[in-house]
């Protein structure tokens, strides 16, 4: 990614884009809403982002979303295009030539859907070689281009009644996700574990995630860390100019005029909401309090 | 090796038709052999700006349907030796053509031409991966409004998903009396948020209205004006020449705002 050093702009963008009440002094506490428009179930979870990329031993689990996880209009070249840009994310991240297995759960793919995804994994140098599937068409279709299949079918007692391979990666936290560009807009990452972004989060673009996020440039769009609901979970910029922060049900939003600070910040949850802190202070003044749901001043909690 | 770029934005109205049709003329009259397809199928209107309209006989969909030949397609630009023009259909829809068949007339087109310019249609649907399919190259348009910028910000991350990564931008319709009074986004302001290199500024300029309404390229004038340099310095810049960028302030603005950009202030 090509990044000239430029002059700091005399015009602070956020101006524009915000028709919010501003505030002329900056309160470290931002403001503390439950948020309304979240469902109850897990956030992570979601229409958008439904194709995840694991490691398992040698080898590498493509999971697409299962029927009913999708949007029903949802076109194939969605799907696609979702993963073309999952695998850009993730780029580098294997070794070349890893194989890959794809867990097709209960989604049909004809022979020519296959191949589509046999050649975006070839493109990032990564060897589709077995196809999961509990349908038999899809079974068919992979059995003839000749990848391997394991064919669970759905007659077979699932040991968990529902939400199988899901639940067991959300349970426990996710390898870090890293990626090595900008967020730009109308893109939204999420990931059941902590986030590493080698970039900026463009406005209009989304990182959400179970655990920590961590922007390595300038925070400008939304982020939402301990979006399963942990309180502990933190957010860390070397420029924090967000439109939205969230932290499990936590939200604060940008305040119209804020100072550009030249050090990173970190947001975290006290008790009286998400606040923000020098990160390179906030280890030494902070420790978290479980009863609590929140960082507390180490000074005063002796 | 010729060049296929792609004249693209997310938002509409923003120049592509206007970019593509100047840069197209700017770089003929620098002696380079350039084609012009014209990707925004239903809504063409590339053929108006350069003042070829009544010269269209075939459009790309007959060449497509097999109705004529290429060559046969491509109207000739007689102000400009080198420039022709691959019109779209109008009465046809983006759906009438797949990024398979842009992509083949597009590499047929590359043998014959220095350049070959693609005016992309507004939105990320199907008109846009058609005109990007055949893309190496991309040049980003915007304007300095935070609406524009946003989309722009999303056609690159489309772009780079489809591995277009030459990437370059131009920021059009800048107004130096507003940026000077911190009323608009400044170049700076779009360059930083989208972080891909800058290769034009183009003011905004009623100049550019007459022009499209005449149906001749600002390149053509009789005198060299500010937008017309700016276009010509594009070109340049695409040739891989290093031209300094214009001062639009230089002839805007009073003593004083000009006192004070001297001592930096
Ligand atoms: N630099 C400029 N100064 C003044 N007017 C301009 C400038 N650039 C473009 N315009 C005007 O803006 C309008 C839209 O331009 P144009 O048709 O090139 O945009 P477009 O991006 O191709 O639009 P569409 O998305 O509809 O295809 C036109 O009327 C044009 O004359
Ligand atoms: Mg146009």
């Amino acid at each position: 990614m090509k990044r000239e050093n430029r002059t700091t702009p005399k015009v602070d963008i956020r101006r524009y884009t915000d028709d919010q009440d501003g505030c002329m002094t900056f309160e470290p506490t931002i403001s503390l809403d439950k948020i309304d428009d979240l469902p109850d179930s897990s956030p992570l979870v979601n229409r958008y982002s439904q194709i995840s990329l694991k490691r398992d031993g040698e080898e590498m689990l493509l999971i697409l979303p299962t029927q009913s996880e999708i949007n029903s209009d949802l076109p194939w070249s969605e799907t696609w295009q979702e993963l073309k840009h999952l695998l850009k994310t993730k780029e580098q991240s294997w070794q070349l030539g890893t194989n890959v297995c794809l867990v097709a759960k209960d989604r049909l793919l004809d022979a020519r859907q296959l191949q589509t995804i046999a050649e975006t994994l070839e493109d990032v140098k990564l060897s589709l070689v077995t196809v999961s599937t509990n349908r038999r068409q899809t079974a068919v279709a992979a059995a003839t281009s000749g990848y391997s299949v394991q064919q669970n079918t759905m007659s077979q007692p699932l040991i968990e009644p529902q939400n199988d391979s899901e639940e067991t990666t959300t349970a426990t936290m996710a390898e870090p996700l890293y990626l090595q560009s900008t967020v730009r807009s109308g893109v939204e990452i999420r990931h059941p574990g902590t986030i590493v972004i080698f970039g900026d989060l463009n406005p209009g673009g989304k990182a959400i995630a179970a655990g920590d996020i961590l922007v390595w440039g300038r925070l400008r769009g939304i982020a939402h860390a301990g979006a399963q609901g942990n309180h502990q979970c933190r957010i860390t910029a070397l420029q924090m100019e967000f439109t939205q922060l969230r932290i499990a049900d936590a939200v604060a939003r940008a305040p119209k005029l804020r100072p550009r600070r030249l050090s990173p910040e970190l947001a975290f949850m006290s008790t009286e909401g998400i606040r923000l802190a020098k990160t390179s202070e906030f280890a030494k003044n902070y420790i978290f309090s479980s009863p609590q749901k929140a960082w507390i001043d180490k000074n005063q909690a002796k | 090796m010729s060049r296929i770029i792609v004249v693209t934005s997310g938002k509409g109205g923003v120049g592509k038709t206007t970019t593509t049709s100047n840069l197209g003329a700017a770089l003929a009259k620098q002696n380079r052999s350039v084609a012009l397809i014209d990707a925004d199928f239903g809504l063409r209107n590339l053929d108006l700006l350069l003042g070829l309209e009544e010269r269209v006989v075939y459009t790309a969909i007959d060449v497509l349907a097999g109705e004529c030949r290429l060559a046969q397609a491509l109207v000739k630009d007689k102000r400009l030796k080198g420039l022709v023009l691959l019109p779209a259909a109008q009465n046809r829809n983006k759906e009438s053509v797949n990024p398979e068949q842009m992509k083949k007339i597009a590499t047929a087109l590359a043998k014959g031409y220095d350049y070959i310019l693609i005016d992309c249609p507004a939105g990320i649907e199907l008109g846009f991966r058609n005109a990007i399919s055949a893309a190496n190259e991309a040049l980003i348009v915007t304007t300095p409004e935070v609406a524009a910028v946003r989309d722009a910000d999303r056609v690159i991350g489309l772009l780079e998903a489809e591995g277009v990564n030459k990437i370059s931008l131009i920021v059009n319709r800048v107004k130096p009396l507003m940026v000077e009074e911190n009323k608009m986004m400044s170049v700076e302001d779009v360059l930083e948020l989208l972080g891909v290199p800058l290769i034009g500024v183009v003011p905004d300029d009623e100049k550019v209205i007459v022009a499209t309404n005449k149906g001749e390229p600002l390149v053509l004038g009789e005198y060299e004006s500010v937008p017309a340099q700016a276009y010509s310095n594009i070109a340049r810049r695409l040739e891989g020449e290093k031209v300094p960028f214009l001062d639009l302030m230089a002839n805007q603005g009073n003593l004083l705002s000009r006192l004070r950009r001297m001592f930096g202030g």
